[in-house]
Formats: C-alpha cells, sequence, structure tokens
C-alpha cells in the first residue's frame, strides 16, 4: 500500500537527525496520526527537541517552542488580549499555542497553574482567553519533554495529567555506533543542518487517520487486551490500575501500529509494541514494589497469556 | 532487598498479635522477665518500624541471647527439663522478632510459632486450650497469608478470611490424618514435668494430707459405667494400699521388699455379674490406678498387685484411659500366708501404747475378731468423736494416743490410722486404704465425676472366712460423708473448697452455673475418649473393624488411598474451574500445535505471540518452517482478521487449520 512506503519514508527521513532510534521515531508517528500528545522524558541533550523539531518538519507543521520555566504564566502560553490605541479597542496577541506543533519543553519546571492551562488547551482543543473561545489548528500536537522527576526544582505531573499524554517515550543514550557517526557528521545543533524534507501532506495524513478507523480489532485481541487491563486492576504490584481511558488509549494506538504496518487488522504485536509507551506513566506501582516502570510493563507483558487466561 | 523480600506492614501486626497469643496460655508458668521480655521486642520492632530505632545489632544480638540463656538458668536452675526447654523456646520466639528483616525471617518465626503452639498440649490437654490453639494456628496462618499480601496496606478482615478458608480446606486432611497416620512411640523422650504442686495422692500417708488434698477442687479421673452407677456410698476407689507403719507415716510395701512368691496376687474366685466401667484418669506423675474393688483389667501394661491394687510400669505423664471389670463381692485372699500375716500385724514397738493397751482390753471384751471391729466402730460412733477439715496438729511421738484420747478430732486420714493401729494391737491383720470415695454422677452424659477433694482413706481387716473386709472408721463418725459426700459433712463447718473461691463447684447452688459446668464437663469428657484418647491401640482396633485383619502394606493402602479420596474432590473442583473457561475450537486447536511444540522442547511462554512463537519455532526446526508458517497464519487470520466471508467460509479454515494441526507431528531433531 502506498501509505506504508510513505510512512517509513517519514521514518527514514526523521532518522536522518536522530540517529539508531528508529523504534521511538515510529512511536511517536503513531501518537500523532492516532492524533495523541506525546510525552519525551528523558536527561537533557538526549535529542527531544531535535525529534520533535524533526517531527514537525517531515509532517510539514508549523512549529513553535516554549521553554518552561517557574515564572512562566498561563498567558505566556495562550495569548492576552492589548488596548490598540489606534482602534481603540482590545486585539488579542495570539500566545505561541496557536501552532500545529507545540514543543513544550520541561514543562515539569513550571508551576501546576500554567501546566493546567496547556493540558485544559490540550484536552480540549481551543483554549478561551478572557471569556472568548478560540479554536486551536487542527491538526494540533503537543511535544511535551520532562526532565526525570527526582532532579530539583520540579513540580511533576500528577497522575491525572499525565493521562491527558497518549504515549511516553524515553529515548535513552545512542548506540555507540550511532554515536560515532553523530559524532563524525557534526550535526548536533539544530542550527548548523539543513531542513527535513516534507515527506507526509496533510491529504496523507487524513488518509492515515481515516485508515485507523477501518482498522479491526477481533474478539480474540479484545480479549487480550482486557485481561492485560484487568491484570494492571488485580495484580499486587500495581497501586492503580489502567483506566478505561487508558484501554481506550491502548487499543487506538495499536490500531494505527496497524495501520503503520500495512494491516488492516490488529494483531497482539502491535498491542505489545505499543505497549510501554502507552502504559507505563498511567500505571503507578504499589508500595511494596520497587522495580521500574519499564520493569512493571514487562511483568505485566511476561504475565498475561495472549492465546487464554 | 528485592521488594519480594520484605515484609508487608500488615504481616508485621499479625506476627506481633501471634507473639502475644502463643505466649499467653504459657504466662502463668514462666517467670515474669519473659513477658518482659515479650513487650521489650513488640516495642522495639514498632519503633523500628517508625525508623525511630534500628536493628540490634550483633553484639546486642549476642548479649540479648546469652542473657536469655542466663536468666532461664537462675530461674529454673537448668536448662534441660520440659519447662525450662519451653521457657528458652518462648523467649527465642521473642527475641526473633527485633532481628525480622526479610520475609525468610518471617517463615521462620511463624513455623516456629506453630511449634510453640504445640507445646502448650504438653501441659494441658483441656478442650478449653484446643479450641483457643485452632485461633492461635487461625492467626498464624493469617500472618502467613499476610506476608504474601504485599500491596495490602490495610490491616482487613479479607486476611483472615481466607486463612480460615484455607484451614477449613484442610480439614479432611487433618482428619484422615487423625485417623489413619500411624502413631509410631516417640523416637525420643519429652522431659518430664518438674511440677511438685500437682495435686494427688503420694505414696506415703500422714495425718493430714488426705484433708489437705480435700482443698483440691481439681478432677482426679472420671468413670463411665456400662451398666447403672452404683450408690456413692459403694463407690470406693481404692488407690494405694498402706502396709507399713514408719516414723508416723503409712507406706506401702515395696515390691522388692517382698517375697518372691508373694509379689503376685492370689487367685480369685469370682461370682455373679461384674460391673464394667472404664476410666480416664489425669496424670498424676504416679504409677498407680483406681478402681473399685475387686478389679481386673485387661490392658496392656496395667498389672494387679498383690494387694488387688492396680498399677502401671511408668509413671502416668499424660490421661490415660483404662476399662476395668469389677466383682464388689468376691473374697480376697481367704488364705493368709505367714509372712503376709506378720507384715500386716505388724506396728512400731513402742509408739502409742495407750491406744494399744485400750485395743487389747476391747479385744479381750469380745469373742470374735468381727465383734472387735464392731466394738471399735462403736466406741468411734458413740463416743465424742468430731469428723473435720481442720484437725488440730498431733505433735509428739505418740500421735495416735494424741488423737484418741485429746484432741478426737480428726479427718478420715486419722481415723482410718487409729483403727488400723487398733485393729494391728489386737492381732487383727489391718491396713490402710487410700483412694478415693463416692463422686459426683453428671446427669448430662450420666459419667461419675471423682474430684480431689473426693480423696478418702479408709481400713481393710482381714477375718477368718471372708478375707480382707472394706471397714471405714469414718462412716461410723460421719456417715454423712459416706451417704452425701464431703460437702454435706462439712455443711456446718462452712471449710468445703474454701481456698478455691473461683471454683464453679461452690457455685454449684445457681442451677445455670451448675448446668453449665456439668455440661461442659460431659464435653471434656467425649473430647478425652475420642479424641485424646485414641491411641495406636484404639487406632489399630478403629482400622481392623472397618478393613478387616491389617497388615502394613494393607495400611499403606488404606492410608494413602484415604488421603487420595479427600484430594481428589479437590483436583476435581481444581480441573472443573479451568474448565468454566470455553476454550473456543480455535484456540483448543491452536493450544495442540503448542503442546506437540513443547513436546520438542519449545516451549510458550505466556506473553509470547503466534508469532513471536513461530518465529523460534522456525529456528529450532528450519524443515518446519513452512508447516509453521502456514498454521500460524491460519492462526492470525482466523483470530484477528476480520471475518469478511460467509460462515461457511470460515468453518472451512476452521476445519482447515484443524487438519493442518493434526498433520503437525514435529520430532526432536528435526
Amino acid at each position: 500500500m502506498q501509505l506504508q512506503g510513505v510512512i517509513d519514508a517519514a521514518v527514514a527521513e526523521v532518522g536522518q537527525v536522530l540517529l539508531g532510534k528508529e523504534p521511538q521515531i515510529r512511536l511517536a508517528l503513531c501518537c500523532l496520526f492516532a492524533r495523541g500528545h506525546l510525552l519525551i522524558e528523558d536527561l537533557p541533550g538526549m535529542g527531544k527537541t531535535t525529534l520533535s523539531q524533526a517531527l514537525a518538519e517531515v509532517l510539514g507543521l508549523s512549529w513553535k517552542r516554549v521553554q518552561f520555566t517557574s515564572d512562566l504564566l498561563p498567558a505566556d502560553i495562550l495569548g492576552v488580549s492589548v488596548y490598540d490605541r489606534n482602534d481603540a479597542s482590545f486585539s488579542f496577541h495570539p500566545g505561541p499555542i496557536f501552532t500545529q506543533l507545540l514543543l513544550a519543553d520541561e514543562i515539569n519546571r513550571t508551576t501546576p497553574r500554567t501546566q493546567s492551562a496547556l493540558l485544559e488547551a490540550m484536552a480540549e482543543g481551543q483554549v478561551t482567553v478572557e471569556g472568548e473561545t478560540r479554536p486551536l489548528p487542527d491538526p494540533f500536537f503537543v511535544v511535551a519533554t520532562q526532565n526525570p522527576i527526582h532532579q530539583s526544582g520540579t513540580y511533576p505531573l500528577p497522575e491525572s495529567q499525565l493521562d491527558r499524554f497518549l504515549m511516553r517515550l524515553e529515548l535513552g543514550y545512542p548506540h555507540p555506533r550511532a554515536e560515532r557517526e553523530m559524532l563524525l557528521r557534526q550535526q548536533v545543533t539544530l542550527a548548523n543542518r539543513d531542513v527535513l524534507t516534507q515527506r507526509i501532506d496533510g491529504a496523507q495524513l487524513d488518509a492515515i487517520r481515516s485508515a485507523v478507523g477501518q482498522v479491526h480489532a477481533s474478539d480474540n485481541l479484545l480479549d487480550y487486551l482486557q485481561r492485560l487491563v484487568a491484570y494492571t486492576r488485580q495484580s499486587a504490584e500495581f497501586e492503580v490500575g489502567l483506566s478505561p481511558r487508558g484501554a481506550l488509549a491502548l487499543l487506538e494506538s495499536a490500531k494505527t501500529w496497524a495501520v503503520m504496518h500495512n494491516r488492516g487488522h490488529v494483531v497482539p504485536e502491535d498491542l505489545q509494541m505499543v505497549l510501554p509507551a502507552v502504559a507505563s506513566h498511567r500505571l503507578v506501582p504499589s508500595g511494596d514494589y520497587a522495580g521500574g516502570g519499564m520493569a512493571l510493563i514487562d511483568l505485566l507483558q511476561r504475565n498475561v497469556d495472549v492465546i487464554r487466561p | 532487598m528485592k521488594p519480594q523480600q520484605q515484609v508487608p506492614r500488615n504481616a508485621l501486626v499479625w506476627m506481633i498479635i501471634c507473639l502475644f497469643t502463643l505466649m499467653a496460655p504459657h504466662a502463668a508458668r514462666i517467670p515474669l522477665w519473659i513477658l518482659a521480655i515479650y513487650v521489650f521486642s513488640a516495642v522495639w520492632r514498632m519503633l523500628v518500624y517508625s525508623g525511630r530505632w534500628s536493628f540490634p545489632g550483633r553484639r546486642v544480638k549476642i548479649l540479648l541471647t546469652l542473657s536469655g540463656f542466663a536468666g532461664i538458668y537462675l530461674s529454673y536452675g537448668s536448662l534441660i527439663g520440659l519447662e525450662p526447654t519451653v521457657a528458652l523456646l518462648l523467649t527465642a520466639f521473642a527475641l526473633k522478632l527485633i532481628e525480622l528483616t526479610s520475609r525468610k525471617d518471617a517463615y521462620v518465626l511463624l513455623f516456629l510459632g506453630y511449634f510453640i503452639c504445640i507445646t502448650e498440649f504438653l501441659f494441658t490437654q483441656d478442650l478449653l486450650i484446643v479450641l483457643y490453639s485452632l485461633l492461635n494456628v487461625l492467626l498464624i496462618t493469617t500472618a502467613l497469608v499476610a506476608l504474601h499480601q504485599p500491596g495490602e496496606h490495610q490491616f482487613n478482615r479479607k486476611t483472615i478470611r481466607l486463612a480460615g478458608i484455607m484451614l477449613l480446606q484442610a480439614m479432611p486432611l487433618m482428619v484422615v490424618l487423625f485417623f489413619m497416620f500411624p502413631r509410631i512411640g516417640p523416637l525420643w523422650a519429652v522431659p518430664a514435668k518438674s511440677q511438685t504442686a500437682k495435686t494427688g495422692m503420694s505414696d506415703f500417708m500422714k495425718p493430714g494430707d488426705v484433708s489437705r488434698l480435700s482443698q483440691s477442687a481439681d478432677v482426679a479421673f472420671r468413670v463411665q459405667f456400662d451398666g447403672e452407677i452404683p450408690a456413692p456410698s459403694q463407690m470406693y476407689w481404692r488407690g494405694l494400699v498402706f502396709s507399713t507403719l514408719q516414723e508416723g507415716a503409712w507406706r506401702s510395701l515395696r515390691y522388692y521388699d517382698v517375697p518372691v512368691a508373694e509379689r503376685r496376687p492370689q487367685e480369685v474366685l469370682t461370682s455373679g455379674e461384674p460391673l464394667n466401667y472404664s476410666i480416664i484418669m489425669e496424670p498424676t506423675q504416679q504409677n498407680w490406678l483406681y478402681s473399685l474393688r475387686y478389679a481386673q483389667a485387661e490392658h496392656l501394661g496395667v498389672m494387679a498387685a498383690a494387694d488387688f491394687s492396680l498399677f502401671l510400669l511408668v509413671p502416668l505423664e499424660d490421661q490415660y484411659r483404662y476399662n476395668v471389670s469389677s466383682w464388689p463381692e468376691a473374697l480376697l485372699e481367704t488364705a493368709l500366708s505367714d509372712w503376709r500375716r506378720k507384715t500386716e500385724l505388724q506396728l512400731p514397738a513402742q509408739d502409742n501404747p495407750q491406744t494399744r493397751q485400750l485395743a487389747q482390753e476391747l479385744r479381750r471384751g469380745v469373742a470374735s475378731d468381727g465383734d472387735f471391729v464392731k466394738a471399735v466402730l462403736n466406741k468411734f460412733n458413740t463416743e465424742p468423736y468430731i469428723y473435720t477439715l481442720q484437725p488440730e496438729a498431733l505433735p509428739g511421738e505418740h500421735p495416735m494416743d494424741q488423737f484418741l484420747f485429746r484432741t478426737r478430732r480428726g479427718f478420715c486420714e486419722h481415723y482410718a490410722y487409729a483403727f488400723v493401729v487398733m485393729m494391728r494391737a489386737g492381732g487383727v491383720p489391718a491396713r490402710v486404704v487410700a483412694g478415693y470415695q463416692g463422686g459426683e454422677v453428671n446427669p448430662v452424659n450420666k459419667t461419675v465425676i471423682v474430684h480431689q477433694f473426693d480423696a478418702h482413706a479408709w481400713a481393710e481387716v482381714w477375718l477368718a472366712g471372708q478375707g480382707w473386709v472394706r471397714v471405714d472408721p469414718t462412716a461410723a463418725v460421719s456417715p454423712e460423708r459416706i451417704e452425701w459426700g464431703l460437702e454435706q459433712a462439712l455443711a456446718g463447718e462452712g471449710s468445703f473448697l474454701e481456698n478455691s473461691p473461683l471454683s464453679p463447684l461452690r457455685y454449684r447452688s445457681i442451677a445455670w452455673v451448675n448446668l453449665l459446668r456439668l455440661r461442659y464437663d460431659a464435653l471434656t469428657y467425649r473430647w478425652q475418649t475420642w479424641v485424646v484418647g485414641f491411641n495406636s491401640e484404639q487406632q489399630f482396633q478403629l482400622l481392623q473393624n472397618v478393613f478387616g485383619e491389617i497388615s502394613a502394606r494393607k495400611f499403606a493402602a488404606v492410608l494413602l488411598g484415604s488421603w487420595a479420596l479427600v484430594l481428589i474432590p479437590v483436583a476435581i473442583s481444581l480441573l472443573r474451574k479451568r474448565a468454566t473457561h470455553q476454550l473456543s475450537t480455535l484456540d483448543k486447536q491452536y493450544l495442540i500445535f503448542c503442546s506437540r511444540l513443547a513436546g520438542v522442547g519449545i516451549d510458550r511462554e505466556p506473553g509470547e505471540t503466534p508469532d513471536q512463537l513461530a518465529h523460534r519455532a522456525r529456528q529450532a526446526m528450519p524443515a518446519l518452517a513452512a508447516r509453521i508458517d502456514q498454521i500460524t497464519s491460519l492462526h492470525g487470520d482466523l483470530a484477528y482478521r476480520e471475518k469478511a466471508g460467509s460462515p461457511e467460509l470460515e468453518t472451512d479454515l476452521l476445519r482447515q487449520f484443524k487438519k493442518v494441526v493434526a498433520g503437525f507431528r514435529p520430532r526432536k531433531g528435526q
């Protein structure tokens, strides 16, 4: 099918600037195709910004970046009405949120007040400033980055707000071979690299999105999904299990993943591929469980039978 | 430490509860400082939990352990013996708590807890203790369950309910084990209890001994008659026969002091229907048993002495049940040997001159030995002798002279003593018999309960032609004692059980208290008969009754068979549970494929998808790659693809899948 070629080309294009991170690039694209917002959590300098900018470029989207700081106010993102002396009226100066792809850098460095203003906009696709509701452009994506919360001076996002992000990714250190190639190319900063070619246009994006709606999820697959969800709710390792919204997110992502792999139906692999990204930030390990979030997903995946209970 | 190894908070709470409930029944027996250690350990552990204290260091631990040993040595004077050992165990149990960090430690503590629960039975096997121990087992099991509920932060009833269900499920197996498991004798001896405070008869008798015993409301033994219960005045439970008087104390003959020819009882001619009954004795730490005269016991280990009493070869450490047949009218030892006559007439040469003189005078005044007996009893009856639980002490070398001519107040042993001295002085062979007289009939289950306060001493005299005849001088002084029991006899004095204000026996006049007491006693009797008294002999009998002649092989078969009988329903219910998840034909067929793969060493992991499995299988068996792919892709189509075609097409595919799976027969090394 044609779509798959387009998607593969997009992945390869982004791969030029983010070396050796194909799975993450695919998941990030999957998240955007599924109309979800993306949270990238990693240490500084791992390529979070590069990834989000590259995504914007291959999708041909307008792109803005907001660096979140502790003194950032909601108006700094949403925009303000300014009195125009010539017109003798107020005119609205839209904030950086009025863009197609917003990179919210270090979202956990700002105060909860500003965080929730952003998250509200993400959930509703519109902003209300001074009683006037203004729609955000379509498509509208937020790629937020976050430092691991044990760094000082951060306001960790509560679970209820983490839930607004469809996926959370960790980029991790590059493979030594990829890192060597990067060092040879000396293409680290955005300034000295060429703008990537747009690989997916608006029509293709719509095509992908409508294809996702057509994907079939069989009873067998839904059984497996429900077993996964039930396990997180019943097992002692989890303090908080997956919510129904989490289950929906899982299915939606899996369907998108199926489309990206040129399939009209979801197979268990699709679920397993998106599971870590979709579920890890929605699950809270219980107090007695000391393993990490990813180990928890691993446990979930290993213990839930694909075929039958 | 891995998270699985941590001890959850609720488990810790359950453990501390267990600690105290397990120690509680021992509390009265152990020194006070051990109780202090329990409180100390619990407080320390809780402070550790709340982070205010830390776990003890190595040195502190060694110090605590050594001081535990030292304390027990100082308290008991020894580290060996039942009480010190149990105290040691209890101390270790408490101290273990403060070094409890991981789940492994918790296992040690809780399994030790089960063991401590059992040690209680070395001291008492009372029904209430059994119920209490069941509670303890439940609590320990609850703690074990809680140990495996890391997510449960609340201290809730769910845990205890689960433990209860588990124990109930174990119940049938317990019953089978109780009845079927071979009762092998102990491989090592449990150290004997060193209690000296235990009430009961001792092997010698001085004036005042029986009256002391009468202060106790403890049960001596319980009797169940096969037929009618005899009148209380006929129930003289013979225990010890005292034939020698030395230094003011009556003693029984030592076995080895008796000539060989005199060691066995003489043949007794029995006639008429015997009284059949069974007795359950409380442990006495002594050898002798109680019975009505003339008794025969068909029991392994029960011996008959030359004086027609019964005894055991080993001291009675536990409750003991034996069956006896008695012929009250039988004539005992009609022909008296010279040695025995001499023995039963012996008196210390210089003692009690006044008494002897009186006896000789009385004997001269009558024609026969029988009349002499009557004359002495008449003297007790008509002269102002008083039956009392509070007799005066009898100091000096001649206690009977003091008693007969000065104080004239005495309990049964005084009268029996005086009577036998007089008989012997008058030339009539006589001896003192110690035992119990009467007993309380429990209307609930028709058992006779004999208490310590029924302790009694009476006399036997030998009369020509009649042999040994029972004479109870107390009956001449206080007929009420024999007819109605001690309480009535002492009604005016108010001294009955005055030292046991809490004994329910004192409140017999309150109807419901009395009924409750009797009901409980009946329950205890049943418990003792069916559970405590169920020994290897009875087990053998039961198995023989049910299964015929028992051989080792048959026994093993019965044992295993009964286990199977209990476990099979469990297995069936487990299988049922699994079967309730109806597998679709598709899954079933796919699982057949998986089991074939497992047969050649490729086991499916639960989280593995069909494609991943196929990938592994292909690599292991390249020759079958095509087949594996075909099956996997067919399964994928059927399981996950949208059903586009008609139902017929679907069933056709399924049939095809079945066929392919059926044809898939991998062999190792393919």
